[in-house]
């Protein structure tokens, strides 16, 4: 395994990290779902470089599953409270 | 009758092959036993969903006609413009001068599928986001608003993509 | 090969570095999505474009074009599903200020 993929996995997690920070302390619902899509989309460059740097392509088959779920609970998050009024 | 049943074989061979152009993709092997596993599997669902991949009502050859060396150059361009967007994002970040507003315009383009190509490359440009979408009404939040004038915020933000969108969905 | 690979891994750090910065510095929920999508989208796609250029041409290639494709199409769906759903549950977006409005390049000639 290469030292940069590596440190790019590293990296990575810290920036996971920092994005659940918004999914925290948002203020509205649509705060939280950014920060939810943000995690969703670097996790799936997680998934993708750790298949890369083992040099296995059937861990990429996680990745494309884990990315039509990413999409899936964002649509459904969106209609599940698409009933209520925002409260200030 | 026999028109419907023509046009319902027509969308089932446009699935079919979108399906297994995937399925090719991503097994990338050609041997005589995954090529038989992906026909198979390819074949049922194509079957099964053609109704929702492929609307009765959709215009007919308008929509489905598209020239691939139109797209790649669509393509092209719209990643080229993603990387010059994104450094003027950076800009803005860096130096916490913003100037939002909301503009909404109209668009020419006829095809469903070409309107939705339109809203996911304005979206997928940084700095201008589709908000909502009616018929040809396109309401977008835009992150420097030079002008909030229809027209002119319309050439800024469409422009080249209508242009481009036009030769490929004819 | 890898030199070309290694100057996109680095222009996703910094597109990823200053997109959670942005996400967490701007004021409103659409300014917020607007870094989010430089985050999300710009960093992602040169993150995939590096891991090709790194793999070489193999089957690994051919599945990271399908996910590269399928990530164009799923992640300015969801972007705009955010918007709407705030647009619809009646949040005003941000303005610069509310006092000198009419400043020239606002004319409004038809």
């Amino acid at each position: 395994m290469d030292l940069v993929l590596q440190y790019l996995v590293y990296f990575l997690i810290a920036s996971c990290l920092l994005s659940m920070v918004r999914v925290i302390i948002g203020p509205s619902l649509p705060d939280r779902m950014i920060g939810l899509n943000l995690v969703a989309a670097q996790t799936l460059v997680i998934l993708v470089i750790l298949s890369v740097a083992m040099d296995r392509s059937i861990y990429l088959d996680v990745a494309l599953v884990y990315d039509i779920f990413g999409f899936v609970g964002i649509l459904a998050l969106a209609r599940y409270f698409s009933g209520t009024k925002e409260k200030p | 009758m026999k028109l419907k049943t023509r046009w319902a074989f027509i969308r089932f061979c446009i699935t079919f092959l979108f399906l297994f152009a995937g399925w090719l993709l991503f097994t990338w092997s050609l041997d005589p036993g995954s090529l038989l596993a992906g026909f198979a599997a390819a074949f049922i669902i194509a079957l099964l969903t053609f109704r929702i991949f492929v609307e009765e009502e959709e215009a007919g050859r308008r929509a489905h006609l598209l020239r691939p060396h139109m797209l790649l150059v669509f393509l092209v361009v719209l990643i080229f413009n993603m990387y010059i967007a994104s450094f003027q994002v950076l800009f803005f970040i860096l130096r916490g001068k913003i100037n939002p507003a909301v503009v909404h315009f109209r668009t020419r383009l006829k095809a469903d599928i070409a309107r939705v190509a339109l809203t996911s490359a304005i979206t997928l440009t940084p700095g201008t986001i589709t908000i909502d979408l009616e018929d040809d009404h396109l309401l977008v939040h835009w992150l420097d608003a030079r002008t909030t004038h229809s027209r002119y915020a319309g050439n800024l933000i469409k422009g080249t993509y209508e242009k481009l969108l036009k030769r490929v969905w004819i | 090969m890898i030199i070309a690979a290694y100057v996109f891994f680095g222009l996703g750090i910094i597109f990823n570095i200053m997109g959670n910065i942005g996400v967490l510095v701007f004021p409103d929920v659409y300014t917020r999505l607007q870094a989010s999508s430089t985050c999300s989208t710009t960093s992602v796609f040169s993150f995939f474009i590096g891991c090709m250029l790194y793999a070489g041409w193999g089957p690994i290639t051919g599945r990271l074009v399908v996910i590269t494709l399928f990530f164009f199409v799923t992640n300015p769906i969801s972007a705009h599903i955010i918007g709407r759903f705030a647009w619809q549950s009646g949040i005003v977006p941000w303005r610069k200020s509310y006092l000198n409005r009419n400043d020239p390049s606002e004319d409004e000639d038809d």
